[in-house]
């Protein structure tokens, strides 16, 4: 499936802003699971400098520098991006059948193995990820036991988190801690990603921050609006052996079709669509919008998924959530 | 009796004295020349030593006070740390290969990392330490991506060996406070130690530009050292290092970053910087890719790394390298690059993130010390000998839930050395810091160091903020060298042209003259007014009470704290009881234009080039404060105590502006203090002068405003002198705005603000954007004639031209000061 995505990012300064550095992470990262077709990033106002680089992570940032006075930026990402079906039911299927035993996993991850080394990196605490032990560490213990295949224990956690928290889009913001929304059950799709991520790293799984988008589907028989999506974020486990495994506790879905990733990072931070510093005082404010849809031409060989019911709702860099899709 | 009878050391291992209590032979001369010199000559050295440092300046700040930090004053002890040169030779080997293999590591961890991928080095006890900065991976294979700088604390152990006990990387400090040690020590050494030659740090300082130079293209312009500023504990050491280095001290806030590379903002514009002596710590270097909140680094430092556009000393991310975890793999990673043994012994260091070791640590844990593998200066260390039975179990039980964030060492008694308390000589534990820089592939090690002596006896912890005291090392038994070519020159850390002056200096001191004018002024108006309050009553007079009310707007108008009294619905009972309105107009902090927030932004301005000031002016400003505080906080009811109050503050505002003058050279940038004052009590002027003049008045009522106006202009006096007359509109009118000869005329200063902005570096033969509009001002002030001003108008009784005229200046001066703010302070298009 091939889809078109739109990103736009705004910052709205308070006062007018003459110089501020900024960071956009709006192009897709390519693997084998999806390709990048095309990529276009526009800059309103003018950016005297624009450059790459590729993170640890492997994301394209883009580092702006703008240098004229404006009272807001935009920053919008256009991608064409092939998600390859076949590619990731193919990952999917060897997970599930390889995969180890959480206790065998264990083992593993305790001795050296080369193949283990760039995982560890997501093994411990990060800035909006505490790892702790008690309540969250026994949430995860619950489903994996020491003999149940880490696939099957990661599908469970994934339920359960979907079955026991409320998608609750005016709940928590961007500083609400990975334990308040345990406590009160409640949160958007980073919370829930946040929350996976704390409770696999607390019985000493790397886990990984997805950002990315999901394609929605409107209801039969209406047109869908441009810009109704959000970005969207879920959740990535090592399976020591056979890799990465994808879970989307906000949808109790493995990706497969309808995932586009972003980019990869210990947590949000790492990912976050656009981040600046600007001199001078007063707030700011980002506003967001996405839109993801098929793109006009499509490939025959590849099937359509069935469209899920799905939910996504990302919070913006600024305090308030923003309105609910 | 002599001063070493009684010397005991309970230690495994003293310096001085060996097991049968005999002086070892490299302290025999030491030792007797202390004895010789008895308590009452060790007195007379220590003060002489006290009184070096104190003439020095030479301070540590502490972060002991409930509000804040205190200075300290360094101390030094007059008995030095003594090493014979045959072991210094020896450990100064070791340091090499590890200052050695830290740079190799470094430069690993950040590219290849064969280590991780060789199983040579666990990945956990990388990722797991809060030093490793992902946004630097890959500068590993960058160009000068080097540990440029290595230090690290040894002692001795039971076995009379040095070790090394903690490797400090990212930004080590008290190479300042141990030359500064050095220095002091010679005052006293040549009388109390004759014949004692001990091997000279000068060298090391040169060997070190030698290196800078290198670094930044020959320019040495392009190095600066960066610091946090003038709250961090070792301030005074930046600000003495970079003058011994003799380059540029600088704040984050004084640079910007663009075309991938930083630049330093001074007066005359952009200046590049590509070699930075880093003494932020890694992740307060740069808020947009590193920790997004800090105040103390630059936007795009980082990128400026990345492009290969800037040197660190030492690169962001090397805090990875001060990792307790990293201890026992030294062995392994010597072998693997150099294939070396380790020449250094270091404390036998379990790291929890292995199970053999894990078992280890839980079996032995009550003879261990337990460190966290991060240095931070929160991190709690267990001594497992002191704990009783339910704390080591906790302790157990976290170990076996967090393996990878600990490490367990042996307990080991340092060795203790001979220290002067005041009153005798004691042994103590003491740690010494050792410095090395890197020249080519090699490392140099500096012949001395930083000696930290534990404040009280058998303490094992020695840190600066925790109290104790330095010594100098000393490395003996060698000819006496000659003396250095470049000898220590104490610079004076005065930035010679207007051209260097950093643009957060300059901008500072222009609004210390706006708001140190502004604070005077509203002193004068307000104290005026009250006073006039005061004595209302006693004149009988109605146009008393119209003046009154007018000179009450005034305040208003001049202070900005609008509604105030010209709030249309509470004026006419606000002009009766005026005194709510005026204190709060005194005292609210909160309220803009308020005399109490003025004060506090002239507190801002006066923090921020503190380090210009006297000492004079530090505490004249420090007690103008506190007596403003507890006025404030007193609720007083006599108009008179509040005459009293603003009759100290002036005195005290006046006497800072005097001592503030006297400090500096306008090279220094007095000039832009200057040009701040001007503007603002060029502005302050204008909106008294429309308050008070515009309306037409009454004359008795005029009589009195022409009164007001003269006196808060302190120029009642030279008035009269001038026309020895009674008051007349048109008279004041001509002395306060129009005479070009009296210096406090609106005339008078404009012109003198035309000349101070041609001492600046902008200044060009035409006039700039910033002069245009007080030129335009000028020719106003000069075309007008006191007699065409006061014509006013029989429809509303106001001064017309005047009213104009004031309203039309006070918009140029605003300009004026706009567009210089934006030619000098703002750099955004250059």
């Amino acid at each position: 499936m091939i889809y078109d995505i739109f990103h736009e990012t705004v910052f709205h300064y308070q006062s007018k802003v003459t110089f501020s550095h900024n960071i956009a992470r709006l192009k897709p990262k390519e693997g084998r699971d999806q390709e990048l077709l095309s990529f276009r990033l526009d800059v309103e106002p003018y950016a005297s400098e624009i450059h790459a680089f590729v993170d640890m992570f492997g994301n394209t940032n883009h580092h702006l520098l703008l240098r004229e006075p404006h009272a807001s930026l935009t920053v919008t990402g256009h991608s064409r991006v092939r998600r390859r079906i076949k590619e990731v039911q193919r990952a999917i299927e060897r997970i599930k059948e390889g995969a180890p035993t959480y206790e065998k996993a264990l083992q593993r991850l305790s001795t050296f193995n080369a193949r283990d080394i760039a995982a560890k990196q997501f093994l411990f605490a990060s800035e909006l990820i505490p790892v702790e032990v008690g309540p969250i560490r026994d949430y995860a213990l619950a489903s994996f036991h020491p003999k149940r295949s880490l696939y099957e224990a990661g599908e469970e956690l994934m339920g359960r988190i979907f079955e026991d928290f409320e998608f609750n889009p005016a709940f928590s913001d961007l500083t609400t801690p990975v334990e308040t929304i345990f406590e009160e059950k409640k949160g958007v799709c980073q919370d829930f990603a946040h929350f996976a991520i704390a409770a696999l790293r607390s019985i000493g799984l790397p886990a990984r921050y997805v950002s990315g988008y999901i394609e929605t589907l409107p209801p039969k028989g209406t047109v869908k609006l441009f810009g109704v999506d959000a970005s969207h974020a879920w959740v990535s486990f090592y399976v020591p052996g056979s890799g990465w495994l994808d879970l989307d506790p906000t949808n109790n879905i493995i990706p497969l079709e309808q995932h586009i990733v972003m980019g990869h990072g210990r947590d949000y931070h790492d990912i976050s669509p656009l981040k600046g510093v600007v001199r001078g005082s007063g707030q700011s404010r980002l506003s967001v919008r996405v839109d993801v849809r098929r793109a006009a031409l499509q490939e025959t060989e590849e099937t359509a998924a069935p469209a899920h019911q799905t939910q996504s709702q990302s919070q913006s860099q600024s305090s308030p959530p923003s309105d609910p899709v | 009796m002599g001063i070493f009878d009684r010397y005991f050391s309970e230690s495994s291992f003293d310096e001085m004295v060996d097991a049968q209590h005999q002086c070892r032979p490299h302290w025999q001369t030491i030792c007797d020349q202390v004895e010789a010199a008895g308590i009452e000559g060790l007195k007379a050295k220590q003060a002489e030593i006290d009184w070096s440092l104190e003439e020095n300046g030479v301070t540590y700040n502490v972060y002991d006070t409930p509000d804040g930090i205190s200075k300290r004053r360094w101390t030094l002890d007059p008995i030095p740390f003594v090493i014979t040169k045959k072991e210094w030779d020896g450990v100064v080997m070791g340091l090499r290969q590890r200052a050695k293999l830290f740079d190799l590591l470094l430069r690993d961890l950040y590219g290849d990392q064969r280590l991780l991928r060789q199983g040579i080095l666990p990945a956990e006890v990388v990722y797991a330490h809060k030093g490793y900065a992902p946004e630097m991976f890959g500068f590993g294979n960058k160009k000068d991506f080097d540990l440029f700088f290595y230090a690290t604390d040894m002692a001795r152990g039971p076995d009379g060996k040095f070790w090394v006990v903690n490797d400090r990387i990212q930004a080590p400090s008290g190479l300042g406070y141990a030359v500064e040690n050095r220095l002091s020590m010679n005052i006293v050494a040549k009388s109390l130690y004759p014949g004692v030659h001990t091997r000279r740090l000068a060298g090391f300082i040169e060997e070190m530009k030698a290196m800078i130079d290198r670094l930044s293209g020959g320019d040495r312009s392009k190095a600066a050292l960066l610091t946090p500023g003038p709250h961090n504990e070792t301030y005074f050491e930046h600000a003495y290092l970079s003058s011994l280095l003799e380059i540029s001290l600088v704040q984050g806030e004084d640079m910007l970053s663009k075309d991938g590379a930083l630049w330093l903002k001074n007066l005359s514009g952009l200046t590049r910087i590509n070699t930075l002596l880093r003494r932020v710590d890694d992740r307060y270097c740069d808020p947009l890719e590193l920790k997004n909140d800090s105040h103390l680094g630059v936007a795009g430092l980082v990128d400026a790394a990345r492009r290969e556009n800037l040197s660190m000393i030492n690169p962001v991310g090397s805090g990875i390298l001060e990792n307790l975890g990293f201890n026992p793999f030294m062995r392994n990673i010597a072998k693997f690059f150099l294939d070396e043994e380790l020449i250094l012994p270091q404390i036998a260091t379990w790291w929890c993130g292995q199970p053999g070791e894990l078992e280890y640590v839980l079996k032995h844990l009550d003879k261990l010390i337990v460190k966290h593998i991060d240095r931070t200066e929160t991190a709690q260390v267990y001594f497992g000998r002191k704990m009783d039975v339910p704390a080591l179990d906790a302790l157990r039980k976290r170990l076996q839930e967090f393996p990878h964030l600990y490490v367990a060492q042996e307990e080991i008694g340092f060795s203790t050395v001979p220290y002067f308390t005041g009153e005798s000589v004691e042994p103590r534990n003491a740690v010494i810091r050792s410095y090395a820089f890197k020249r080519d592939n090699e490392y140099w090690v500096m012949n001395g160091g930083l000696v930290r002596v534990a404040s009280q006896k058998d303490a094992f912890l020695v840190s600066s903020q925790k109290g104790g005291t330095s010594k100098d090392l000393w490395i003996v038994g060698e000819e006496e060298e000659r003396a250095p070519s470049n000898p220590f020159k104490q610079l004076p850390c005065i930035d010679a042209s207007i051209d260097q002056i950093s643009t957060r200096r300059a901008e500072n001191l222009f609004w210390l003259g706006r708001y140190l004018s502004r604070a005077i002024l509203t002193t004068r108006l307000i104290r005026y007014a009250v006073k006039r309050l005061i004595n209302v009553y006693r004149d009988e007079s109605y146009a008393s009470t119209e003046s009154q009310h007018q000179l009450l707007r005034a305040i208003t108008h001049m202070t900005m704290t609008y509604p105030g009294f010209l709030n249309r619905k509470t004026s006419g009972k606000l002009l009766e009881n005026p005194m709510q309105e005026i204190v709060s107009v005194l005292k609210e902090p909160s309220r803009v234009g308020s005399l109490s927030f003025t004060l506090s932004m002239l507190s801002g301005a006066n923090i921020s080039i503190k380090n210009l000031l006297g000492i004079e002016a530090w505490k004249l400003f420090d007690k103008l404060q506190r007596e403003w505080q507890i006025f404030c906080s007193a609720n007083t009811r006599m108009n008179r105590t509040i005459v009293n109050e603003m009759d100290k503050l002036h005195v005290n505002l006046l006497a800072y502006k005097e001592l503030v003058e006297e400090s500096m050279f306008r090279e220094q940038g007095l000039v832009l203090y200057d040009i701040g004052y001007r503007i603002e009590s060029v502005q302050l002027l204008i909106s008294k002068a429309r308050s008070l003049l515009c309306l037409r008045q009454e004359k008795a009522a005029e009589y009195e405003l022409l009164e007001a106006l003269l006196n808060t202009c302190e120029s009642f006096n030279a008035y009269r002198a001038h026309y020895r007359s009674a008051l007349q509109l048109e008279n004041v009118i001509d002395f306060l705005l129009l005479n070009p000869q009296y210096p406090k005329s609106l005339t008078y200063q404009t012109q003198k603000l035309l000349s101070d902005l041609k001492d600046l570096p902008k200044s060009r033969t035409h006039l700039t954007e910033y002069e245009v509009p007080i030129f335009q001002a000028n020719s106003r002030l000069k075309l007008a004639t006191a007699n065409a001003l006061v014509v006013y108008e029989e429809s509303d009784g106001v001064y017309k031209e005047l009213d104009t005229l004031l309203s039309d200046l006070s918009d140029l001066f605003m300009k004026a000061s706009d567009e210089f703010s934006k030619t000098y302070f703002s750099h955004y298009d250059e």
